[in-house]
């Protein structure tokens, strides 16, 4: 905590530190353009004021897995020391709850490590929350699918970032890519609702036809996302992130795939001047955020830069964190810096300022994957 | 309009959430994270919310009970219009 400072010119209802960097970056972004007019459509002036809770939270779970992509957006792998406790966590779902969160997306690493997994998704079931499971489906079985019947309403997102075995090897491991669909084929055989999500890279562009025939196979829909350089994604971004004519041609191809989900992640895209469906602006610390293993809430599950923790669960309730935190606060009310006065802002709103912050450690500058560069 | 054995029903699907604007409607089970909403109407949302936990969902039920004015009810049913082409309301008959 030594590296941390108190930002002490906000107003006292705010809570928390702020890292000096994060705040010199916040700060070197400006301030919003003022509110638009009342007859303006859109969800950002909704979002911008900050919502009551979160629509969705992503809770990483747990750290540990049993595979190693070269892409982990948090670098996982090992079970960390202070990750949450089952005691822990069923307090976590009765607080999001109580806050009336829609939708709980759990991931991690992988949650069937987590050992208090069914136990959440059995309160998470008598709390009336919806929960959408992201799994790499290596540790599905048959008993395992079956089991997960019993809790409603659950998603499953699993795993498969190329529809090739070499494509998807290279980037999840050795035999992942069959391990998986044997995961899909038995989530499916139990008629669990399934999406099967795909990163996009420069690989996978060129196997989307294959994703989206493996996905209708299993009665599942395609949801396809953006690459983010975090975690071990730093690594790789520079050989992995599409290229500008990828993207182009990735919307041609998504608009004749209107059933491909995107989870919101391409709305930089929208600046080409297609609007894609879903918000066309970044949802972190508005209407999402991420709580990691070791109870460390951050903006969203991209966004996993110390400098960027908003709080911890060890400390401080979550509702203290989402309504009081000071970096929350900051990031919220986050200007649009180098793209102030560009034409295509309404639409794309500045990109995500989390590949801004891992690329170039700024958040006043163009998205580095800005398509009008 | 809806004809006179026409009622309003919310999806069950659907969750509701006061806010300082008004309120969110969500609707699970049909996109990345559902359908979503934000309802600039706090009068609205209270009949929705009125109508989930004390009619069953029966939109139309918690209209009856509220009394509305002619007018007021027109506009009412052109925002429950909406809400049905966004697939958070079904017309029963």
């Amino acid at each position: 905590m030594t590296d941390f400072v108190r930002f002490i010119e906000r107003s006292p209802r705010h809570i928390g530190t702020i890292h000096p960097l994060a705040l010199n970056a916040l700060q070197e972004a400006g301030t919003p353009a003022p509110q638009p007019p009342p007859t303006q459509r859109g969800s950002q002036r909704f979002l911008q004021g900050g919502l009551s809770a979160p629509i969705t939270v992503t809770w990483e779970i747990t750290a540990a897995c049993n595979i190693a992509c070269v892409h982990c957006l948090s670098a996982s792998g090992r079970r960390r020391p202070n990750e949450l406790t089952t005691t822990q966590a069923l307090a976590l779902v009765d607080e999001l709850a109580d806050m009336q969160v829609f939708q709980i997306h759990f991931g991690g690493g992988e949650p069937f490590i987590y050992p208090g997994i069914w136990k959440v998704l059995e309160r998470c079931t008598e709390r009336g929350l919806v929960m959408c499971v992201s799994t790499n489906g290596t540790l599905i079985t048959t008993e395992r699918a079956r089991r997960l019947k019993q809790f409603n309403p659950l998603y499953f997102q699993v795993s498969l970032d190329g529809g090739t075995e070499r494509t998807n090897d290279s980037i999840r491991g050795k035999g992942v890519f069959t391990r998986a669909l044997r995961g899909l084929e038995l989530l499916a055989a139990e008629q669990h609702s399934l999406t099967v999500n795909s990163v996009l890279t420069r690989h996978s562009f060129y196997e989307l036809d294959r994703l989206y025939e493996i996905a209708v196979s299993f009665g599942a829909k395609l949801r396809v996302t953006r690459l983010r350089p975090s975690g071990r994604g730093r690594d790789v971004w520079e050989d992995l992130h599409p290229t500008q004519e990828q993207y182009r041609e990735f919307t041609v191809w998504l608009s004749a795939h209107p059933d491909v989900l995107t989870a919101d992640s391409f709305f930089h895209l929208n600046a080409l001047g297609h609007k894609l469906a879903g918000l066309d602006t970044c949802g972190a610390a508005t209407a999402t955020c991420c709580i990691c293993p070791e109870g460390e809430v951050y903006p969203c599950a991209f966004f996993q830069a110390p400098e960027f923790e908003a709080g911890n669960l060890h400390t401080q309730s979550f509702r203290e964190i989402w309504q009081q935190s000071t970096l929350f606060d900051y990031y919220r009310k986050m200007g649009s810096g180098a793209c102030s006065g560009c034409g295509q802002y309404n639409v794309c709103h500045g990109g995500c300022p989390a590949t801004k912050w891992f690329v170039h450690q700024k958040l006043s500058i163009r998205d580095p994957e800005c398509v009008l560069a | 309009m809806p004809q006179p054995s026409t009622a309003y029903r919310l999806m069950p699907e659907v969750k509701i959430r006061r806010e300082s604007f008004g309120g969110i409607l969500y609707k699970y089970g049909c996109a990345d994270r559902g359908a979503l909403s934000f309802i600039n109407s706090p009068q609205l949302i209270d009949l929705l919310i009125e109508s989930q936990q004390q009619y069953d969902g029966n939109v139309s039920a918690a209209i009856a009970h509220r009394r509305y004015s002619e007018s007021s009810k027109q506009k009412l049913y052109a925002a429950l219009d909406n809400l049905i082409e966004r697939g958070y309301i079904q017309q029963e008959i």
